[in-house]
């Protein structure tokens, strides 16, 4: 039996090693990178109404970032054809860990927790053969590489976690090599897909109807609809689909804002739900505008250089290359240029 | 001071205070070219069906046109308002289908919401144009209503920079203005219109008649079955040195502004007709270098001061 002393001096040695929280990195409701105006990088926690909660410096330009649903641990991840990721302490500024993708392969850029956090998923190109793969990180102990399984296509980007726990995986379809930087190898033949992944196995993929929109980016709403943001590769004036949307059983998926192509520049650069799950946004920073889609109908807000796009606790929240956050308590500018992409932190 | 706060005060730059003047740039040139663009649209649409009465009005509308297009951002982009008043480029014909089917169509399609709802190519000044140089203004009916049209286009245009755009545009973070949150951000916006419109100046207006020396093509010329090409290129490089000088203190920008607007006002009217003439190709040529000079020299001059940030994510591409 525990002594009255026993007791307390247990429940006390508990209380000075508190498991930290995102409460201690000032409570951000997003992660963004951005370029500093000295020319550095660093992710950054952006509270409810866009204030800065925290920066954390990086080596190099970042991509997207990913967020531990409980402990403050962003892992963000080098832009394409990166082979680095870092998994950052948000309360204190220090890298935990840096994941080096393993040799053959390269990060895309995005990366997803599952398992109440214990596992991350990543985006990566094997880049040899070409197909795309998902590394599987250990996140519940020193982000050790557990392995990797096919991410059912060619060029995934975005991967996101649906509520039960799927991955969805966007395979944008392009087959690129490092050799070759950034250009883009099999537009004749590529045939983009999204990919759902059930317990390490591809349990169903679907394809738009126009091979030539690459899947670039996803977002899922509580009832695991995945919206597509589309990135055209025919010419910036043909009019096509710039969002589609899907869930897993549908046989098919619907899409969405073919007139804004041209506007758009064929270029989807992010996309997300509003937090209420009643709208999708698509953001086009080479037309300079987001579009609002509430079933067929959108409206259209113009900022320059927009691209950042995550849920809000209402609404929506954008970022901007010239500094702006627009949130449900309206806008704010910063000195930085936000990079391409806005993380919601949503709760374990 | 904590490490955090500390952190944060770092990131946020104060933003530079103002080196431009929109108020300026909006009272002596915006306002004002939008006014002349409704008024010389309105005349237009008053002027009786004659070829040789509409002629003249047309010209006083394209020109307009031509010095208002640069101030594409706000009501100009909203409901493709720019292309309805000049759709152009055009090199599909899009303009001579869209009018070939109005005409078949009949007087049921010429109503004003029957025209607001046909494709933009088979209306505005390119439809105009063709209606009046080469077919004396027949059916007058379709020409009276696209002017009609024409006319509307541009007021709500006007209407919508003097009953709101300009507003934002001087009240910058102001509540619910998320389009301009700083001054600097206003600032830019007039900045990006005149760099883009030197750009469409020198490869579009100038360089899409030119072709290349193996292959030029005059008949792709902005406006070139009313001859109006050259004096469109005119409008437009005077256009844009107004809105420089009020915009910024930029003598070298004026100075390079003036130079091509000199060597525009000293090239034939039909230069852009003559883009298979060798002579005329050089000069067109040089007026091209120029204006592109006069971009590099504003865009280092004023961009350089405004501290534009360039395209971080639109170049990307990911």
């Amino acid at each position: 039996m525990l002594s009255r002393r026993r007791f307390l001096a247990t429940t006390g040695a508990a209380a000075a090693l508190p498991v930290p929280t995102w409460a201690d990195a000032g409570t951000p409701s997003f992660l963004a990178a951005a370029r500093e105006p000295s020319g550095t990088y660093a992710l950054f926690g952006l509270t409810v109404d866009g204030q800065i909660a925290f920066r954390v410096g990086l080596p190099d330009r970042g991509h997207a970032a990913a967020a531990h649903p409980s402990r403050p641990e962003a892992v963000a991840f080098a832009r394409r054809p990166g082979t680095f990721a870092v998994v950052l302490d948000c309360a204190t500024g220090s890298v935990l860990h840096e994941l080096r993708s393993p040799e053959g392969r390269h990060f895309y850029g995005h990366g997803a927790f599952i398992d109440g956090g214990r596992i991350l998923a990543t985006t990566e190109n094997a880049f040899e053969t070409g197909e795309g793969r998902i590394g599987l990180w250990d996140a519940a102990s020193e982000y050790g590489r557990i392995g990797d399984i096919p991410s059912g296509g060619i060029g995934p980007h975005e991967i996101i976690r649906l509520p039960d726990d799927t991955l969805a995986v966007a395979n944008g379809g392009i087959r690129t090599h490092p050799d070759h930087e950034r250009k883009k190898l099999n537009l004749d033949t590529m045939r983009p897909n999204l990919a759902y992944i059930v317990d390490g196995r591809v349990v169903e993929t679907v394809e738009l109807e126009d091979p030539k929109l690459s899947i670039r980016h996803i977002s899922g709403r509580a009832d695991s609809t995945v919206a597509m943001g589309l990135q055209s590769q025919r010419a910036p004036s043909e009019r096509v689909p710039m969002l589609a949307t899907h869930r897993l059983g549908d046989p098919v998926a619907r899409t969405f804002g073919t007139g804004l192509a041209p506007a758009f520049q064929g270029y989807v650069g992010s996309v997300a739900w509003s937090g209420d799950g009643a709208r999708i946004a698509v953001t086009a920073p080479r037309g300079a505008q987001a579009a609002l889609f509430e079933g067929e109908a959108f409206e259209i807000l113009r900022r320059p250089d927009i691209c950042g796009v995550a849920p809000s606790r209402r609404g929506l929240a954008f970022t901007d290359g010239t500094g702006g956050v627009l949130t449900d308590s309206g806008a704010v500018k910063h000195g930085v240029a936000w990079d391409n992409h806005l993380i919601a932190l949503t709760p374990a | 001071m904590t490490l955090r706060s500390a952190l944060t005060a770092a990131a946020i730059a104060v933003a530079s205070p103002g080196i431009a003047d929109v108020d300026t740039a909006l009272d002596q040139h915006v306002l004002p070219t939008m006014d002349k663009l409704a008024q010389t649209t309105q005349t237009l649409a008053e002027t009786p069906c004659a070829p040789e009465d509409l002629r003249p009005a047309f010209r006083e509308a394209a020109l307009a046109w031509a010095a208002a297009s640069h101030l594409s951002l706000g009501p100009a982009e909203e409901d493709g308002r720019a292309k309805a008043i000049l759709f152009w480029p055009d090199d599909r014909n899009s303009t001579g289908r869209g009018i070939r089917l109005l005409a078949q169509q009949g007087e049921e399609a010429w109503t004003p919401e029957a025209i607001q709802r046909a494709s933009v190519a088979g209306r505005g000044l390119g439809a105009l144009e063709r209606l009046i140089w080469e077919r004396d203004a027949v059916p007058c009916a379709l020409t009276l209503a696209l002017a009609d049209d024409l006319a509307g286009t541009a007021t709500a245009i006007r209407d919508g920079w003097s009953k709101g755009f300009a507003d934002l545009m001087r009240d910058p973070g102001g509540p619910g203005n998320t389009r301009f949150l700083t001054e600097q951000e206003s600032e830019a916006a007039l900045y990006t219109a005149l760099l883009t419109d030197m750009e469409h100046a020198a490869d579009q207006r100038l360089g899409r008649p030119m072709g290349t020396f193996d292959d030029p093509r005059p008949a792709r010329a902005e406006l070139g079955r009313s001859g109006l090409s050259m004096e469109m290129v005119r409008a437009a490089l005077s256009s844009l040195r107004d809105l420089a000088v009020t915009l910024a203190d930029a003598p070298e920008t004026k100075a390079s502004l003036d130079r091509a607007v000199e060597m525009a006002r000293d090239l034939p009217d039909h230069a852009l007709q003559n883009t298979d003439d060798v002579q005329t190709r050089f000069e067109v040529e040089a007026l091209q270098t120029a204006i592109r000079t006069a971009r590099d020299t504003a865009s280092a001059e004023i961009g350089g001061a405004l501290g534009v940030p360039m395209g971080f994510n639109s170049a990307d591409g990911d």
